[in-house]
């Protein structure tokens, strides 16, 4: 007799298959120190206290004149825009015959929490497009700034207008008040002074706890079931793997910095009021008057566009150009859309003004 | 003055260890202090938690009130879960109330860390080490000079080519 709460002999065998493949997850799963993130061949050409300027390869017999620096976040690692051949933001420029730079920041020590806006700014940005400029023989570089690192290359923009030829800002941080993102909540009511005061540089664990309270439950929950039904799968697997390292590999950043990037954008919202100073100089948005090409991700949980695009609207450029694309953040520089849609479209908006 | 004749019942760096002893427990009094404030805001961080898991919960069960038989109806009904959980936590996190008390549960646990700051400065000082205060110092010095010698560089390189133009 068949009885009424019987289970579906179907879930039964999806229940055991799924226990088999946690079970079988570790012969498929690499362990983290296996799985190396750089995939484009590149040389360090340039060594600041942490800082590494990395200079990738080319790929093409010829390559456009002017070269193009991309100043990465100050949050995890710029493994992101190179994490796999496929879905690498870098390798896809290169390819399409561009001189390709990345300021890779580093990981700030405790003796590190007094560097500061100026130091990134003025200092090693500054004197990596010099570096390039000599290098390449230009006068004037590329500049790509991404999430924070785009403020720093904003208010670099504003600073040394002369050294910058075109502006690319991908999903920047720049109006803290329309910021309608979970961690603009936390981040204006937190007590920036005490933290950096008491413990020096903003730890990677508070950046964890951010990343937690996004999408927790897709995040913590589904994310690693799909892992689990596609444990056979092993492109899903190796991307996964790639993407959780990169995840889990977030520097510290140093008090100063974060202190001022913290107060500057997120509490008085000062930069898109053109009342920010880095070092006593006045941060003008207006003094963008170079080509500029905002990238802004629809679904962006951590940047919000209503963030992003008024930096649009605020440059003093009359060659300007703002594209929405139908993704996240991540999913801006690093998935498929990115290689059909967002990085042929960058490239074209170079091509013309390189 | 006045406190002469009491140093005559303290004997050498013993004085310094009953110094150090009052600090140590005027630090574990406020940290007690600080406990209590911190427990006020943690509690209200898990019951902003508990409140919404609860409100999350009953909206997931009158969208769901059948439990599922097969496999499409589960995976249904976690898709319905996720959604409205998510949803749920994303308000409860963008909300003024979570980013107010929030702000403050981590301001008491700062406090908290700043008091063993204190503590662990007695303790590096009775044994001739360097306080966390003196070792900031240190690297804010160390910052001062980089910066005053990337600046002097760059002044030598312009003088340096300023020369090379004039030959």
């Amino acid at each position: 007799m068949k009885s009424e709460t019987a289970i579906d002999p179907k879930i039964m065998e999806e229940i055991i298959k799924f226990n088999k493949n946690v079970m079988d997850a570790p012969s498929h799963v690499a362990a983290p120190d296996e799985i190396v993130l750089e995939v484009t061949p590149h040389d360090v050409v340039q060594k600041m206290d942490k800082t590494r300027l990395l200079h990738y390869k080319p790929l093409t017999d010829k390559q456009h004149k002017t070269p193009l620096i991309i100043s990465y976040a100050l949050i995890n690692r710029y493994h992101i825009l190179d994490l796999q051949p496929e879905k690498s933001w870098v390798r896809n420029l290169v390819e399409q015959g561009f001189d390709v730079y990345m300021l890779d920041w580093g990981s700030p020590t405790a003796m590190d929490k007094y560097l500061d806006f100026d130091d990134y700014v003025n200092g090693y940005l500054d004197s990596s497009v010099e570096y390039i400029k000599n290098e390449a023989s230009v006068e004037k570089v590329s500049l790509q700034g991404y999430c924070t690192g785009a403020t720093l290359a904003t208010a670099y923009t504003t600073l040394h207008p002369e050294s910058v030829k075109n502006y690319i800002a991908t999903a920047p941080v720049i109006d803290g008040w329309r910021d309608t993102t979970v961690i603009s909540n936390l981040a204006k009511n937190m007590d920036v002074d005490k933290m950096v005061e008491t413990i020096g540089n903003m730890p990677p664990e508070f950046m964890y706890y951010c990343f937690s309270v996004l999408k927790p439950f897709e995040q913590g929950i589904e994310k690693y079931v799909k892992f689990f039904k596609n444990i056979d799968n092993k492109k899903f697997v190796d991307n996964f793997l790639r993407v959780e390292k990169w995840l889990s590999d977030t520097p510290p950043i140093p008090g100063e910095l974060f202190k001022q990037w913290i107060k500057d954008i997120y509490q008085d919202n000062l930069l898109i009021q053109n009342k920010m100073y880095v070092n006593n100089s006045h941060i003008d948005l207006k003094k963008i008057d170079m080509p500029i090409f905002t990238q802004v991700a629809v679904g962006d949980h951590l940047v919000s566009p209503e963030c992003s695009m008024p930096l649009h609207y605020a440059v003093g450029s009359q060659d300007k150009t703002l594209r929405m694309y139908p993704t996240g953040h991540v999913g801006m520089i690093a998935s498929s859309l990115s290689q059909k849609k967002v990085l042929p479209e960058l490239g074209q908006w170079l091509l013309e003004r390189s | 003055m006045s406190s002469k004749p009491q140093a005559l019942g303290s004997t050498g760096p013993m004085r310094a260890f009953a110094a150090n002893s009052k600090k140590v427990s005027t630090e574990l009094i406020e940290i007690n202090e600080s406990l209590l404030e911190f427990n006020k805001f943690v509690t209200e961080y898990y019951k902003q938690l508990a409140e919404t898991w609860n409100d999350a919960q009953k909206k997931v069960n009158l969208k769901a009130p059948e439990v599922p038989q097969d496999v499409e109806q589960i995976d249904a009904f976690k898709r319905i879960w996720i959604d409205i959980f998510d949803n749920d936590f994303t308000e409860l996190f963008d909300s003024k109330k979570f980013g107010a008390n929030y702000g403050k549960l981590v301001s008491k646990e700062l406090e908290l860390t700043k008091h063993w700051n204190n503590i662990t400065n007695v303790i590096l000082q009775s044994v001739n080490l360097p306080s966390k205060e003196e070792i900031d110092e240190v690297y804010k010095e160390l910052h001062s000079l980089k910066k005053r010698v990337v600046k002097l560089e760059i002044e030598a390189k312009k003088k340096k080519d300023v020369k090379k133009n004039e030959k």
